[in-house]
């Protein structure tokens, strides 16, 4: 077990140093700072001048690996545009960023796992219906779309949620929902297949033999075998939400980290582009580590496998 | 494999071969509608898509008060026929989804045989690849390539492709892992069968059914990707036109306009729901074990 | 109209009443939450980078000179002030009002402002460095009178409030740089409480403000930031914020119609212009007459009020209420026939093809729209766009001069200067002649040695009457022969606040955003 652990974190540290090559190389392609940052006089000696502050004249190898080794401490660089350090702007947005993903993936399991479990066990029954309408209207609408429809519906015309914000539980309903509809139907289908699977299993019909109540079969035995291709996903899920929230964050003001990278996109800010994608990056790597720890605990045999 | 089925059947039965019955038709009707429009080119247009007439902005569809039968479903902000617009975006998604499913499945079939087939370090190597593409967020890795690049038809088809390959080429990885190990793979090494050879020959055949099944799976995504990065303005521009560029624009009259985003948006349902239903069909009938994705 | 009018009305006279007892002014009190839709960056006037951080900023810091609600100059933090000459060089020679505090209690000086001074002509600082070049030294006087001598004229310092801002040296000693950045303190009505980035600026009325009269009846207010249109509009109907800037255009009717509402509406100071390479003898702008058709082809009034609902208003080369505004000067009428017309006589019977450059990041309301829109009408006439849109970081630098190559063809681009206006400075930046390295026409493509020189001219007078002469008589030039763009339209901002709220608009010296005077009704 330590083995495989530290052999995961490796290949871990492997991803995360190569996605902080990719984006570096790529945010340098996407232009030059230099213009967005000066008066509109510069002279050409303060352009070559800040260039050299910044340590943007030196060969792109040599920027990397000076922005690795004081990433290696914890310096991310300062901002261009905020004039800050780029960990702290990004730090300071990153928990409102977590919490929003996690109450998406929370909001997309809890539909897709008694539609998939249901819809398995009854095929054609009312749930199994209306869950795939549920789940296609999900799949087939952007997220600004289902913000825009629910901060009118539920916010504006029933005044029951608040429509923008950062704030108690009522401020995260709509936005996980916004976030967290779209890969309901992919979940549903994995669930659903993953139950049909286990109830035909041979160990099921025993147990049905043997007299076990069939909700206790269903939900108990059943669904905690079909959990695992569940789990198995979940760290792209989370990763793919972290990835995709500044669409929501941005309809609903949520003060996240997306939005923030994005700014730092638009205003070639690479030092909060770098940190911002570099944290996404460490936390898709750590929520798979924690997916393939969870494995050993739902399904033990897993464990000895490795 | 599910497709040996003989294809001539008598005649005189006159009932569908087996593996076509329960296939869902109007999903296919939808498709087939969508790729008349989309090779139709301009002769199918009611009405030019970028025409400009600003007298005759906000017309509501054909039904509706005020509606007129010269603008079907309506004319937008611009006062551009909706229709015509829904159209040409039908053309514009077709060329992103075909470019960006084509390259991507390439790409990522290659990958994942290679990884597959030699393992080893060729397999460490890709694996970390496919693990460094998925965990930059696409969207940003999008938006960083697209600010590079000009935004426009191109962009986005490469923001795809290199967004999607590491997807194809996992699920192939795991399933030429599995056909390797098979007694006619092994025979023919044994036989002294080229590598290439067993690659093209005796691979390929086996996962092509998968292609296929993550193609028709990739269509909605590709088209939600799209309206994403046009939300953002940096999705397809115009002249282009596209569904996801229609309804980011529109939501600004989500309210006094309804018809502005709900027109592309049920375009976008319908086609992205169809592909789905289609991708579960064949994969049902194609390839069981793929249930899952 | 007039719904809003008589509100303002109304407003207008509950400050008077506010005025009436103002000897000892009644402490503010209550809480008040408005949303902007625009964040800005920095909160150090120094350190600005863009216009919007003075929606922050402009709260908190105040200036010299600023213009009052119905953008007339008056008389602020300075008591008075004149430019004088001093053996041929050019002085403006300020007295200090007395009895200022900043939020801290100290009380300003003309020590706070040779801070200021310095502060904002270090480029190591500064983004606005250049603003002070003309300044040759900083003389104080005594502690409420200073002096600032200036090498040769400058006439975008008197036409930009006196540029500086007061910035309190003590405060700034006491913290160093990084803190006076993060927690600014300055004279102004409202003291900063707290901002968190993405989310909220929170404000406290300051209970020592100098300016009894024309100041918040609220004691803490909120700032929310909402940056997607219809979720602002949501926040306010919902009653979630009491006030919103920005109201979608589409929905401006809406919003007049809604009881219990006062909509208010401003013409901002950002001027939206088409840029057309005119340097290139190769491309066919270089030709006047080329470009007269194309100020021809554009029905930028049909625009206006199609895509923009109204909230927009047409300008030829000088804004109404800006320095140097000619209501004699017309833009050029619609008139496809003469443009096609014009592009005949110039060689192009069949028009051409040319790249058109579109933003499409979001800065004014659909802004993105009115490009397609004029690139549209530019196409009907024969001028056949190749539009190609850009996002902001692409934009801005692709505008800019001191890159390889320059715009080559049209490019929607705008030009701001603040409230009331002087277009001198922005004529600077597109009109004259690009010279590198000099501060001259960093985004200009256009090259005309006469309004090269009248613009240069222009820079060096301090007198507002000598101004408005010259920017008359450079506009008339520059319409003429549609030098430096073609000018299009002034995108109108509006206000919405329920009845609960006194309002009056006061602009930050460069946008409608200041909240001088805002209150609950009593």
């Amino acid at each position: 077990m330590p083995r495989f652990l530290l052999h995961r974190l490796l290949q871990g540290l492997v991803s995360i140093v190569g996605a902080s090559i990719v984006i570096f190389l790529i945010a340098r392609l996407s232009g030059d700072p230099i213009l967005i940052l000066l008066p509109n006089d510069a002279s050409p000696q303060l352009i070559a001048e800040t260039k050299r502050n910044l340590g943007l004249d030196l060969p792109l190898w040599h920027q990397y690996l000076i922005f690795a080794w004081n990433a290696l401490g914890g310096d991310f660089g300062r901002s261009y545009r905020w004039q800050m350090p780029a960990l702290q702007l990004i730090l300071d947005r990153l928990p409102a960023t977590i919490e929003l993903a996690i109450c998406g993936l929370v909001f997309s399991v809890a539909i897709a796992v008694p539609v998939g479990v249901l819809s398995a066990v009854r095929p054609g029954g009312w749930t199994d219906r209306f869950g795939r309408v549920f789940a296609m209207l999900g799949q087939a609408m952007p997220a600004f779309w289902v913000g825009l429809l629910l901060i009118l519906f539920f916010a504006v015309e029933l005044n029951w949620l608040p429509a923008f914000g950062y704030g108690g539980v009522s401020h995260i309903i709509m936005p996980a929902i916004a976030l967290g509809w779209y890969p309901v139907a992919a979940q549903t289908r994995i669930v659903r297949s993953a139950m049909r699977d286990v109830l035909d299993s041979d160990h099921i019909r025993l147990s049905r033999a043997l007299g076990t109540p069939e909700h206790w079969i269903v939900w108990k035995y059943a669904l905690r075998n079909a959990a695992v291709p569940l789990l198995t996903m979940l760290g792209v899920y989370f990763a793919a939400m972290l990835g995709g929230a500044f669409v929501v964050e941005t309809i609903f003001a949520w003060p996240g980290v997306g939005r923030t990278v994005v700014e730092a996109v638009f205003s070639r800010d690479f030092p909060v582009v770098q940190a911002g994608v570099l944290f996404t990056s460490i936390l898709f790597v750590l929520s798979n580590l924690l997916v393939d720890l969870a494995y050993g605990i739902v399904d033990p045999r897993i464990r000895a496998d490795r | 494999m599910a497709l040996s089925i003989p294809v001539s059947e008598p005649i005189a039965r006159r009932r569908l071969p087996a593996w076509l019955r329960g296939a869902p038709w109007l999903a296919f009707l939808v498709l087939t509608i969508v790729l008349v429009c989309a090779v139709g080119g301009e002769d199918i247009l009611p009405d030019d898509p970028n025409g400009l007439n600003l007298a005759d902005a906000f017309r509501p569809p054909f039904w509706a008060a005020k509606g007129s039968a010269a603008h079907l479903l309506g004319t937008d902000n611009m006062g551009r026929d909706i229709l015509s617009r829904i159209l040409a975006g039908s053309q514009i998604s077709a060329i992103v989804c075909a470019y960006a499913i084509l390259f991507s499945g390439c790409i990522g079939a290659l990958a994942g045989m290679a990884a597959g087939y030699f393992g080893g370090i060729v397999d460490a190597v890709l694996m970390r690849l496919i693990e460094i593409q998925q965990s930059i967020p696409s969207i940003a890795l999008a938006l960083i390539l697209a600010a590079a690049m000009e935004p426009g038809l191109t962009t986005v088809i490469v923001v795809i492709v290199l967004t999607y390959w590491a997807w194809y080429a996992r699920i192939i990885r795991g399933e030429v892992m599995t056909l390797k190990g098979r007694d006619y793979v092994n025979f023919a090494r044994v036989a002294g069968v080229g590598t290439p050879t067993i690659l093209v020959r005796h691979l390929l055949p086996n996962i092509f059914n998968t292609l296929i099944i993550l193609a028709t799976l990739q269509v909605g995504q590709v088209i939600l990707f799209e309206a994403s990065l046009s939300f953002l303005g940096l999705g397809i521009q115009q002249p282009d036109i596209s569904w996801g560029l229609m309804l980011a624009d529109a939501r600004q009259y989500i309210t006094s306009a309804w018809w502005l985003i709900t027109m592309p948006g049920i375009a976008i349902m319908l086609t992205c729901r169809s592909a789905n239903i289609l991708g579960d069909w064949l994969r049902d009938r194609l390839d069981p074990r793929l249930r899952q994705l | 109209m007039s719904h809003w009018r008589a509100s303002l009305l109304a407003a207008l006279l509950a400050s008077g009443a506010v005025g009436a007892v103002a000897q000892t002014p009644k402490p503010a009190t209550g809480n008040l939450t408005i949303a902007f839709a625009a964040e800005a960056t920095m909160l150090d006037p120094a350190k600005s980078a863009a216009g919007v951080d003075q929606y922050f900023f402009g709260q908190i810091y105040e200036q010299l000179v600023r213009p009052d609600p119905s953008l007339k100059k008056v008389n602020w933090l300075a008591e008075s002030w004149s430019v004088q000459d001093d053996g041929g060089k050019p002085v403006i020679d300020v007295v200090l009002r007395k009895g200022v505090k900043f939020h801290t209690g100290d009380t300003m000086t003309a020590e706070d402002f040779a801070f200021a001074y310095n502060r904002l002509r270090d480029n190591k600082v500064s983004r606005w460095s250049h603003l002070q070049a003309s300044v040759e030294s900083f003389e104080i006087v005594d502690p409420y009178h200073f002096r600032i001598h200036f090498k040769q004229g400058d006439g975008s310092y008197v036409a930009d409030n006196l540029q500086l801002w007061a910035m309190s040296k003590a405060y700034f000693d006491k913290v160093g740089d990084e803190e006076f950045g993060k927690t600014p303190i300055g004279t102004g009505p409202w003291k900063f409480v707290s901002r968190t980035i993405k989310e909220d600026l929170k404000l406290e009325a300051f209970d020592d403000y100098w300016n009894p009269t024309q100041r918040p009846t609220v004691k803490n207010l909120t700032v929310k930031i909402i940056p997607e249109d219809l979720t602002r509009v949501a926040a306010f109907k919902t009653g979630a914020v009491d006030w919103i800037d920005a109201v979608p255009p589409a929905l401006v009717e809406e919003f007049k119609k809604m009881p219990g509402v006062t909509v208010a509406s401003y013409v901002s100071p950002n001027n939206m212009y088409i840029a057309m390479d005119a340097i290139d003898e190769n491309v066919p702008m270089h030709d006047v007459r080329v470009r007269q058709a194309a100020a021809h082809a554009v029905d930028v009034d049909a625009i206006i009020k199609g895509v923009l609902f109204g909230q927009g208003v047409r300008y030829a080369e000088v804004g109404p209420g800006e320095l140097g505004y000619d209501p004699d000067l017309k833009p050029y009428p619609y008139d496809p026939k003469k443009a096609r017309a014009l592009l005949t006589e110039a060689g192009f019977p069949r028009g051409f093809d040319i790249p058109c450059y579109n933003l499409t990041s979001p800065r004014e309301p659909y802004q993105k729209e009115m490009g397609e829109a004029v690139f549209a009408y530019l196409t009907a006439v024969g001028i056949r766009c190749k539009v190609q849109g850009q996002e902001y970081g692409a934009w801005i630098t692709f505008g800019r001069r001191d890159r390889p190559g320059h715009i080559d063809g049209f490019y929607s681009n705008m030009w701001g200067h603040g409230l009331p206006g002087d277009a001198g400075t922005a004529w600077a930046g597109h009109v004259h002649t690009y010279v590198p390295g000099a501060g001259w026409g960093i985004t200009s493509v256009h090259s005309d040695p006469e309004l090269d020189a009248l613009i240069e001219q222009l820079k060096a007078t301090m007198d507002t009457q000598q101004r408005d002469a010259l920017i008359r008589k450079i506009a008339r030039i520059k319409r003429d022969r549609v030098a430096g763009g073609l000018t299009t339209y002034r995108p109108v901002v509006t206000f919405a606040w329920r009845d609960n709220v006194t309002f009056i608009a006061w602009p930050t010296p460069g946008f409608w955003r200041n909240l001088q005077q805002i209150g609950l009704k009593q």
